[in-house]
């Protein structure tokens, strides 16, 4: 809070205490003298709180420390526009009023411990008040550049000691500026009614007056100044939000269009404020415009170009006009600017007529329709200037509002940026885990393709080369046992083959190859063969049981060919317990136990109770010499082949 | 007096083959050859009877032999001798058109009776080169898999009985007593088996290859 503070200089106050009495009878005196020439006390009105409200003064020119003497004075009723009083004139200006000192317990007189004091709510720029002739305050430098104190009310205590009882006379000297060469109203020299009461009750309203016109608008400034700041940086940054750049912008501009609150002893002399003043104006009203198309989405180059121009045009018709017709000038712009205005905002509702946020939009911009009516009301028609004031304080109510709106929407842009931003993450991930997964499987299937392909390479090599070899060793060798031999392990190496490119066999398959050979074998050897197997056999074998499973045959086989001497042999195949018991019986010599000892190596029984060892399955030989031979081969089918096989089969 | 080609790149198994052959069909005219190349300029200059064809030869696989013979020679009769037993060497020989196949390492008795058995109209069929034919054939009638252009080239019931009991591994001697049918007339289902595979595979690989030059 400013308030006008006392200034009465130390040294004063002690001359007063010391010449008190000597000062009296020429005190009353000059009392008597202006007596005449003031208002007639008793015409003074009191309002509600009995605080005296004075309407009427003498007023008088000249720049001296005194009230002048012998110029000619003018009676005028307060509040006075100078405007209206004395157009044109620039300078300071006396006022002479008198007021009655209320007795004690009388309306309007203050309670024990407290004082009288005077209220000016409105004086434009500036004022220094005396009382009985006593400088008693002064609201800052009187002279130019005068110090801005338009929107700040005056609050003056009125000092017991320098009381008379009865009537009182307070002249104010008031400096002002010319209408003509401002570019409010509100700027321009005036003075309002004067209030003289107790101090407490003129108190809070000075206190509420300065929140109103001083403290609300600096407030609302410091906010607009910093949220603009902000918006206009984010605005600037993301072309796609530029309306939010032209929003701060405006803010930012009104703002400053209210710096004179914050920083009333400007260097800056009158005629060049008020230039910058109104030039804000216009930047104001094209920041105003420009965000209103904006956020409606439009964007039009005509106006891009237009709006600047305009704002250019206005300071240099200001300046080609000059300072003594500035007042002219901005009143012709005003309402130019007004309507623009105006114009974009009714645009603003009717295009976003349907959108929600129209019931946010458009009671706001109401509120600063009514603003503008307010200011071009005083500026125009000279409405009183708490109209003035009143806009000024709804405009930046309305910018704040309007910011936070703007700042909401902000938020949840950013919000569904961030939640789009994650589902996007999202979707990255999981397209890389697919990527991955597939590269994987690609890889999977790859090194699948290259081993069956080497595979079938060594396949081939063994044939090729092993194969042919033993082969000619088969034929060209003159011993039947090495020719036995090479084939034999030529159908090693044959199977070695087959259980290298590793093919899965069905059990069916695999007892179809083993009949054929091992009947066609017995068949050859004349032996009578028979061969007992269930028809169903869904199951599979993996390519290295049934490798070795026909090594352990063809050896039982053989066996019986050639060791035997038996007429008739028997397969067996039962399926139990998820194995494969293959039982091949003959009526031979059988095997004695020392023999079997001694020609192991010729009957490979060794060798084929190893392979089925080696399958987790087990290979028994029965045999007794006369009784024949039972050779039972059990082969667990494992659980990985039996569910592939239900799989196969229910495919 | 017949006329042989004998195709058999190693030297030794080549002439230990020409001995058995001769020992068969004594008298026989044997042209002998050890590559692809040479093989296909014999069968377009000289008529055969029968040609023994080994598949892996180093300029290439008797397979084109046999196709080349069945084209010029229809009444040529192929047969394959290899050291591969397994149908994925077999079954394109066969649907090239051989009539039966011989495995090499076999002791020469077992060898001399196949071949007399095959030149008399009695191929060998494998239980694996059975479930093979059983494969192509069954692909074949599926209802998308039929073709307006191809012959309709179909196995009889009998026929599909015999391959089946050939496939769970019975002797052709058996299949012919459990089905009362005398040794030839199961040879003669055999033949005919070999020769719809022959039949099918050709037509489906001239409709290929048509198809191939069409949108080449």
């Amino acid at each position: 809070m400013v308030r006008a503070t006392p200034s009465l200089p130390k040294c004063d106050r002690r001359i007063l205490r010391t010449s008190r009495r000597a000062w009296r009878p020429l005190f009353a005196l000059w009392v008597a003298a202006i007596w005449l020439l003031a208002g007639d006390p008793a015409l003074a009105e009191l309002d509600n709180d009995g605080v005296q409200v004075l309407r009427s003064a003498v007023t008088a020119l000249g720049p001296e420390g005194t009230f002048p003497i012998g110029t000619p004075t003018l009676r005028v009723s307060l509040p006075d526009e100078w405007a209206n009083s004395r157009p044109g004139y620039r300078g300071t200006v006396w006022y002479r009023l008198s007021f009655t000192q209320p007795a004690p317990g009388q309306p309007g007189a203050p309670q024990p411990g407290d004082m009288l004091a005077l209220w000016i709510d409105r004086v434009c720029s500036n004022a220094e008040v005396h009382l009985n002739g006593r400088l008693l305050a002064r609201g800052g430098r009187m002279a130019l550049p005068y110090t801005h104190h338009c929107n700040h009310p005056m609050l003056v205590t009125l000092p017991d000691a320098l009381l008379l009882q009865g009537d009182n006379v307070i002249e104010l000297r008031v400096a002002g500026h010319a209408l003509a060469s401002s570019g409010s109203r509100l700027r321009a020299g005036a003075l309002s009614v004067l209030r003289v009461g107790p101090q407490s009750v003129l108190a809070a309203r000075h206190a509420r007056v300065t929140a109103l016109q001083v403290e609300g608008p600096m407030a609302a400034s410091a906010v607009l100044l910093l949220t603009g700041g902000f918006m206009f940086v984010l605005g600037y940054r993301y072309r796609r939000v530029s309306h939010l750049a032209y929003f701060g912008a405006l803010c930012v501009g009104w703002a400053l269009l209210n710096v004179r609150l914050w920083w009333r002893e400007s260097p800056l002399g009158h005629t060049e404020s008020e230039f910058v003043s109104v030039c804000l104006v216009g930047f104001t009203a094209w920041a105003a415009v420009q965000f209103l198309l904006r956020y409606g989405g439009l964007r039009v180059k005509l106006v891009d170009r237009a709006l600047p121009a305009q704002t250019a045009l206005l300071a240099l018709s200001l300046l080609a006009a000059g300072p003594n017709r500035l007042h002219d000038v901005a009143t012709v712009w005003y309402p130019v600017l007004a309507f623009e205005v105006g114009t974009a905002a009714l645009w603003h509702v009717m295009r976003r007529k349907s959108t929600r946020s129209v019931w946010m939009m458009a009671p706001l911009l109401a509120g600063a329709a009514l603003a503008g009516v307010l200011e071009l009301g005083v500026q125009w028609a000279g409405w009183p200037a708490g109209a003035g004031f009143a806009a000024e304080l709804l405009v930046p109510l309305v910018l704040a509002m309007v910011g936070l709106r703007l700042m909401q929407q902000h938020g949840h842009a950013l919000q569904r940026a961030e939640q789009g931003r994650q589902a996007l993450e999202q979707r990255v991930r999981e397209a890389t885990a697919e990527i991955e997964r597939n590269f994987r499987q690609l890889a999977e299937l790859k090194v699948e393709k290259v081993t069956e392909k080497e595979r079938k390479r060594i396949a081939a090599d063994l044939h090729d080369d092993l194969g042919a070899k033993l082969l000619t060793i088969v034929h060209t060798s003159d011993s039947d046992r090495i020719s036995t031999l090479a084939r034999e392990a030529l159908e090693e190496m044959r199977l070695s083959v087959r259980g290298l490119t590793g093919k899965r066999v069905s059990l069916a398959d695999a007892m179809g190859d083993w009949r054929a050979e091992i009947i066609g074998r017995l068949g050859q050897a004349g032996i009578e063969g028979q061969w007992d197997a269930p028809e169903d056999l869904p199951h599979l074998l993996s390519a290295r049981a049934f490798v070795q499973t026909t090594r352990i045959l063809r050896e039982a086989t053989s066996n019986v060919i050639k060791h035997s001497n038996a007429a008739r042999c028997t397969i067996t195949v039962q399926l139990a317990d998820g194995d494969v018991q293959i039982v091949v019986t003959d009526n031979g010599d059988g095997i004695s136990s020392e023999v079997e000892g001694r020609l192991d190596r010729g009957h490979g029984l060794a060798s084929m109770k190893g392979r089925a060892k080696q399958l987790q399955g087990q290979c028994l030989v029965e045999s007794s010499p006369g009784y024949g031979t039972v050779i039972r081969l059990t082969v667990p089918l494992d659980r990985a082949t039996e569910s592939a096989s239900t799989e196969t089969a229910g495919r | 007096m017949k006329t042989i080609l004998l195709l058999e790149d190693l030297p030794e198994i080549r002439v230990w083959l020409r001995k058995l052959v001769l020992q068969v069909f004594p008298g026989a005219t044997i042209s002998e050859s050890a590559r692809v190349q040479d093989a296909t300029a014999l069968v377009a200059a000289v008529k055969f009877d029968l040609a023994l064809i080994d598949l892996g030869l180093p300029d290439g696989s008797g397979v084109d032999v046999v196709t080349r013979l069945r084209d010029l020679q229809p009444d040529a009769q192929s047969v394959v001798v290899t050291i591969h037993d397994d149908d994925e060497h077999l079954f394109p020989a066969l649907q090239a058109g051989a009539f039966g196949y011989i495995l090499k390492e076999q002791a020469r008795e077992l060898i001399t009776e196949q071949l007399q058995r095959i030149s008399q109209g009695e191929p060998p069929l494998s239980p694996s080169i059975a479930r093979r034919v059983m494969a192509y054939f069954s692909a074949k009638t599926r209802p998308q898999a039929q073709n307006s252009l191809l012959p309709n080239v179909n196995l009889t019931d009998r026929e599909s009985e015999v391959l089946l009991r050939v496939a769970k591994g019975y002797t052709l001697p058996e299949i012919g007593v459990q089905l009362g049918l005398s040794r030839h007339t199961i040879a003669d289902y055999v033949k005919q088996i070999y020769r719809k595979l022959n039949v099918s595979s050709r037509a489906e690989a001239a409709l290929e290859a048509q198809r191939l030059g069409l949108f080449r």
